[in-house]
């Protein structure tokens, strides 16, 4: 058979092949990815857009966290204060209803609850970042207002809405408990059991029954702040999980679209070998014929 | 019976021969590199004999032709399988140009996308924030600028086909015009003399022909009368001497080709012009489709859960996006944030600061299908994923044919490449072959010599 007297496109287009394919392996190797374009790996390219998504989210809900918990940490703080004053009260209404405190002990430790009172009011108003934690979603105002006409020396303006804050996907954790349910909850309103403990003081009747009625008070606060403490322990396990899937998803992400060093290198050289073999062979395509022997 | 001068008159036709065949062997040594020759070779016979009585004397050696060796069926799987490498790689260049607006999973919409659901859930927290909130609105911004850079560059390739369309289609008709000239030349000398030596202009004609497959589908067709060439659909471009050229026109904001009154832009499959018209007309329509969808369902989405809230002032939400086009065409190209006040996110549920409520409205557009069945992050890795795989499969395409192109250039190389060794050897035969008829004429001459000193020697004596 006669031989395509003129090989040489051939061995253009294979150096060509071989200089594009180093040229790959030297991008891999450079930008760390095998994925560079979508069309290296059509399939991969789409789920490293649903991998990045993921990871923006699980990094978004460990940011959240990070925010929620410095707010579920002030209120828990707050309400230990607030369970502190209380038991100073109680103990100041134990001695109180102790017959044999004179009567101006007495109108001495009204003048202490008093200023128990007000620190309750400060606590209740408590903010974080510029926010009142305790009045529901009312966030710009004050929710406890003092109200000496009321029967509880105080008027509740808050509302009684829960915010919910995404911390996984499809995981919603409630994030505040407002002061209605908290401070102001019926049967159970520390400040109507306080300010009615002064009135017993004060008048000198009844003083065992409003001492009572606090520490009920104040024991159904406990039993409601055990729910700042729930909602900390779940933001920490919660950042904990999203923690192992953001390696989980890194991982994910290097065998999609990361490079194995070691293959791309090799590659390198394979196709650079390549490449000094097409030149060899096209500097060494015999520049002879029988023309060069015709005398 | 044969004379001297017989002899004479046979050496002399091998003289004429050999110095016939060497003009051949040199025309092929000097075409050796012509794009498109096809090597020469001398078709020679012996004489006619005459015939006495029961003897046959030969008279010499005439020359029946000179033969241009080419493989007409080659030369057309190698046309067809030119029009299907063009069209591919034509596509494929265009193709990686637009799926670089893809190529990374940390930046562009699919990341604007998940940036701006990661804002509205960083509000959630403290959704009275107007840092927070003016972190939503950046976000949103973001991602309509991408969503326009992006439109907005498919655009710009589509416009930048068009004008490769027009200059493509001019080149088909100069060549179409070559064409038909080179067959009226042909014509001419083959009308004049049936044996006339057209070969190198069929070579050019072949030539030319394979650079109109380039650029469109053609195929030929030998008439009695020269060639026709023509796209597959029918559509002549060269009857013999005649060439028809192409027109282009814009319609509907593309340039669409037109043979005579006929619009052939959609029926032609190969060459150059099929694999630019493809990816205009089919892959930056479907791709701009998709992101349009995207567009106008996460607008129309995020400014009805907005709507369902309140804003920071406790009035109802208004749009967060322009309401895109009802058809949805041009969204992804004109999205736009056309809120400005960052207080009028509608975060809340019941008008009231704190409240957050409506923000798992917000962040459920991210969740919730769109017309295609996909959620938008979803929707966005699949117009990936096909730009993707589209490219791929253009580019392997293209690869196979480009080696099936190769090995048909081989074999056509085989078959009309002029080999210098070949070259070499046929010299040296003819230059041979020249001697010795020369060494037969200087016999005859010192014979008839003889023969004529002879009478003069007599004479003499």
């Amino acid at each position: 058979m006669r031989v395509n007297p003129n090989p040489l496109p051939d061995l253009l287009a294979a150096l060509n092949q071989t200089q594009l394919e180093a040229q790959e392996a030297a991008l891999q190797i450079s930008t760390g990815k095998s994925v560079n374009e979508p069309s290296d790996n059509p399939t991969a390219a789409g789920l490293l857009v649903e991998n990045n998504d993921q990871a923006t989210f699980n990094s978004g809900y460990l940011q959240s966290i990070g925010a929620v918990q410095g707010q579920l940490s002030t209120a828990n703080s707050t309400l230990s204060s607030v369970t502190s004053a209380l038991q100073q009260a109680i103990s100041l209404g134990v001695e109180g209803a102790n017959g044999t405190v004179s009567a101006s002990d007495r109108a001495a430790i009204v003048i202490q609850l008093q200023g128990i009172q007000s620190q309750l009011v400060t606590l209740a108003n408590t903010t974080y970042e510029g926010n009142y934690v305790f009045g529901g979603s009312i966030t710009n105002t004050a929710p406890y207002v003092v109200d000496a006409t009321s029967p509880s020396g105080v008027d509740y303006v808050g509302n009684s809405d829960v915010n919910e804050v995404s911390i996984g996907n499809g995981y919603k954790l409630a994030v505040n408990q407002p002061g209605s349910q908290l401070f102001s909850a019926s049967g159970n309103d520390v400040f109507l059991a306080v300010n009615n403990l002064i009135t017993a003081l004060q008048t000198n009747s009844g003083i065992s029954t409003a001492v009572n009625a606090v520490t009920s008070a104040s024991s159904y606060l406990s039993a409601q702040a055990v729910f700042y403490g729930n909602a900390t322990d779940q933001t920490q396990s919660q950042t904990t999980y999203l923690n192992a899937a953001q390696l989980q998803i890194s991982e994910q992400q290097n065998t999609l679209g990361g490079v194995d060093l070691a293959t791309a290198a090799s590659d390198l050289e394979q196709s650079n070998t390549d490449t000094q073999a097409a030149l060899a062979a096209i500097s060494k395509f015999s520049q002879n014929n029988l023309f060069n022997y015709l005398q | 019976m044969a004379g001297l001068f017989g002899s004479l008159s046979i050496a002399l036709s091998g003289l004429s021969i050999s110095q016939e065949e060497m003009a051949t062997t040199s025309n092929n040594v000097a075409n050796a590199n012509t794009p498109g020759y096809s090597r020469e070779v001398t078709d020679i016979a012996a004489g006619a004999p005459i015939n006495e009585g029961t003897l046959s004397y030969g008279t010499g050696v005439v020359l029946q032709k000179i033969a241009s060796l080419r493989d007409p069926m080659l030369l057309i799987q190698i046309n067809q399988t030119t029009q299907q490498n063009s069209s591919l790689n034509s596509s494929m260049t265009q193709l990686q140009q637009i799926q670089t607006q893809f190529a990374s999973s940390t930046s562009g919409i699919g990341a604007d996308i998940s940036n701006f659901f990661n804002a509205l859930q960083q509000l959630s927290p403290d959704p009275g924030d107007l840092t927070l909130r003016q972190a939503v609105l950046t976000a949103a911004n973001t991602l309509a600028t991408d969503f326009n850079t992006t439109a907005k560059s498919l655009q710009t390739q589509s416009s930048n086909i068009d004008q490769n369309v027009v200059a493509t289609v001019s080149q088909v008709n100069s060549l179409t015009s070559e064409i038909a000239s080179v067959d009226q030349q042909i014509s001419v000398l083959q009308n004049g003399n049936p044996n006339a030596d057209t070969g190198t202009l069929v070579d050019s004609q072949n030539n030319l022909i394979q650079q109109l497959s380039a650029l469109v589908d053609v195929q030929v067709i030998p008439t009695g009368q020269g060639i026709t060439v023509a796209t597959s659909n029918g559509t002549a471009l060269v009857s013999g001497s005649q060439s028809f050229a192409l027109t282009t026109q814009l319609d509907n904001g593309v340039q669409h080709i037109f043979a005579g009154a006929d619009d052939i832009s959609s029926s032609l499959t190969g060459g150059t012009l099929a694999g630019l018209i493809q990816v205009r007309d089919q892959e930056i329509p479907s791709i701009g489709g998709s992101l349009d969808q995207l567009a106008a369902g996460l607008a129309n989405g995020l400014n009805a859960a907005n709507a369902k809230g309140f804003d920071l002032n406790g009035a109802a939400g208004g749009n967060i996006f322009a309401p895109p086009p009802v058809s949805g065409v041009g969204a992804a190209a004109t999205l736009t944030v056309s809120m400005t006040n960052p207080a009028l996110i509608a975060a809340s549920s019941d008008g009231t600061t704190g409240n957050n409520g409506n923000l798992a409205n917000l962040s459920a557009i991210a969740d919730t299908a769109l017309a295609n069945g996909q959620t938008p992050i979803d929707s966005y890795a699949s117009v990936v994923s096909q730009i993707g795989s589209d490219t791929a499969n253009t580019s392997a395409d293209a690869d196979a044919s480009n080696s099936i192109l190769q090995q048909l250039q081989d074999e056509n190389g085989s078959v009309s490449g002029v080999s210098l060794d070949e070259e070499a050897s046929n010299l040296i035969q003819y230059q041979t072959a020249y001697q010795s008829a020369a060494k037969v004429v200087s016999a005859i001459n010192l014979l008839l010599l003889d023969a004529v000193n002879l009478g003069m020697d007599a004479a003499e004596e």
